[in-house]
């Protein structure tokens, strides 16, 4: 199969030829997932060559597991994001760094993309995706933010956050929790897609 | 599972990962019995799935890809000696990630384990059960069938009242089955309780039982409708012994 013919084809289409050991199907969905897998991985560590480590991680593990993949319960994407969130925390933990609550940030406005390599279709879609989600999540409180930063980059848990922010507990459950409900209502049709 | 007894304010902070042990365990042991609170997570892990889209765009080099092809090549030449970690390399990972999460007495076990580097060693040359020196005893539960990758580990406290079930490698089932723990003894199957596991195929349960966990010789998980059966109807994925 030629390349072009791969770039043609849709996300579980590419997971099954994966699972098949068809190298070209890797390096289209490396091409189409690659700048988010390592966008995430160098939000949450700080350090590109570490990231660049985590995302070799994840596409090879995607290469020897692609037949655990189930469709029917998340899109390729958000496999590959929490594969890429897990690894990333756990080196971030390793390294045993204090959390560091200026250390991350978020992007709010839609970004000028540069082309992607992959299809221009997927390419289309997450740049649209992404600017969904950054509109809603600006208009989140910058208290709510802050604590979804820590929770989601840093992975650290509620009372973890209390502390490094000298905040009461609850007022954290509250942020959490408020922030999770604005968003998934904001997002709804967009995250069940 | 009473209805008034529901964890949802809890599941935007369980699908985020950021909750406390106790409350992450209160939760894992709630959703093994409750289709609704599983349905409200699973929309909130499909809003944690799209927080990927606010990190700031980054390109890696242009030299990862070769890397990355090179690296997928050398696996799958290596495949299946080196290719997986082991499974205390996988446990100590999972309770990294608290994912799931545990109870606090699953916790506490198999934090025992995970120092007891004797069971480790024994783990990897000896039987398939183990009595530690502090009197907890640790079963493994082998993969059968189509499941032949899975596996688990047991752990039954040091009365024998308590027990930690870890599994990891079975394929996540969808929304309307579960797995479920059989506690095996003259022939009779008893109900040891119902859980899922993650996408990647990690999962943990708190068992349930009647009597002492030690009272049990035989140990089973099977694929069953979820919130579970009164005696197993579906295929065995994991078998093991006293
Ligand atoms: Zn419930």
């Amino acid at each position: 199969m030629a390349d072009a013919d791969y770039a043609a084809l849709d996300d579980g289409t590419l997971i099954r030829l994966i699972a098949l050991a068809r190298e070209d199907a890797l390096s289209e969905l490396y091409d189409r997932y690659v700048r988010l897998v390592f966008s995430l991985a160098l939000n949450v560590v700080g350090d590109a060559s570490t990231a660049e480590e985590i995302t070799q991680d994840v596409f090879v593990r995607v290469w020897e597991h692609a037949t655990q993949y189930r469709a029917d319960l998340a899109g390729v994407s958000t496999w590959l994001t929490s594969i890429t969130r897990h690894r990333a925390i756990d080196a971030l933990r390793r390294t045993g760094a204090r959390p560091d609550r200026n250390a991350v940030t978020w992007a709010e406005v839609a970004p000028a993309e540069e082309p992607a390599v992959g299809g221009p279709e997927v390419a289309t879609t997450l740049a649209l995706e992404s600017a969904r989600v950054r509109a809603a999540v600006s208009e989140l409180s910058p208290e709510q933010k802050q604590v979804l930063v820590l929770a989601y980059f840093q992975g650290l848990t509620q009372s973890q956050i209390a502390e490094a922010l000298g905040m009461p507990l609850g007022t954290v459950k509250t942020r959490v929790r408020l922030a999770m409900q604005h968003l998934r209502a904001a997002l709804g049709d967009l995250a069940l897609a | 599972m009473p209805t008034d007894d529901h964890v949802t304010d809890l599941l935007p902070a369980y699908a985020l990962g950021c909750l406390d042990e106790e409350e992450a365990g209160a939760v894992v042991v709630h959703l093994a019995s409750c289709d609704t609170c599983r349905a409200e997570l699973r929309t909130y892990q499909a809003t944690c799935g799209e927080l990927v889209h606010v990190a700031p765009t980054a390109t890696p080099s242009r030299e990862l890809k070769g890397r990355v092809m090179a690296a997928a090549r050398q696996a799958r030449s290596t495949q299946p000696a080196a290719a997986s970690p082991s499974l205390p390399e996988r446990i100590a990972g999972l309770l990294r990630l608290r994912a799931p999460a545990w109870g606090a007495v699953g916790l506490a076990l198999v934090t025992l384990l995970i120092v007891s580097n004797v069971w480790w060693w024994q783990r990897s040359t000896g039987p398939s059960a183990v009595t530690l020196d502090s009197g907890m005893r640790v079963i493994d539960m082998a993969g059968v069938g189509a499941a032949s990758e899975a596996s688990g580990t047991l752990v039954i406290s040091d009365d024998g009242e308590y027990g930690t079930l870890v599994v990891d490698g079975l394929p996540s089932l969808p929304a309307d089955r579960q797995y479920q723990l059989w506690l095996i003894r003259d022939g009779q199957r008893t109900n040891g309780g119902v859980f899922s596991v993650s996408l990647e195929g990690y999962g943990a349960l708190v068992v349930a039982s009647p009597d002492p966990l030690s009272s049990y010789p035989g140990f089973g998980v099977t694929i069953e409708p979820a919130g579970g059966s009164p005696s197993p109807t579906g295929d065995q994925v994991l078998a093991g012994t006293l």
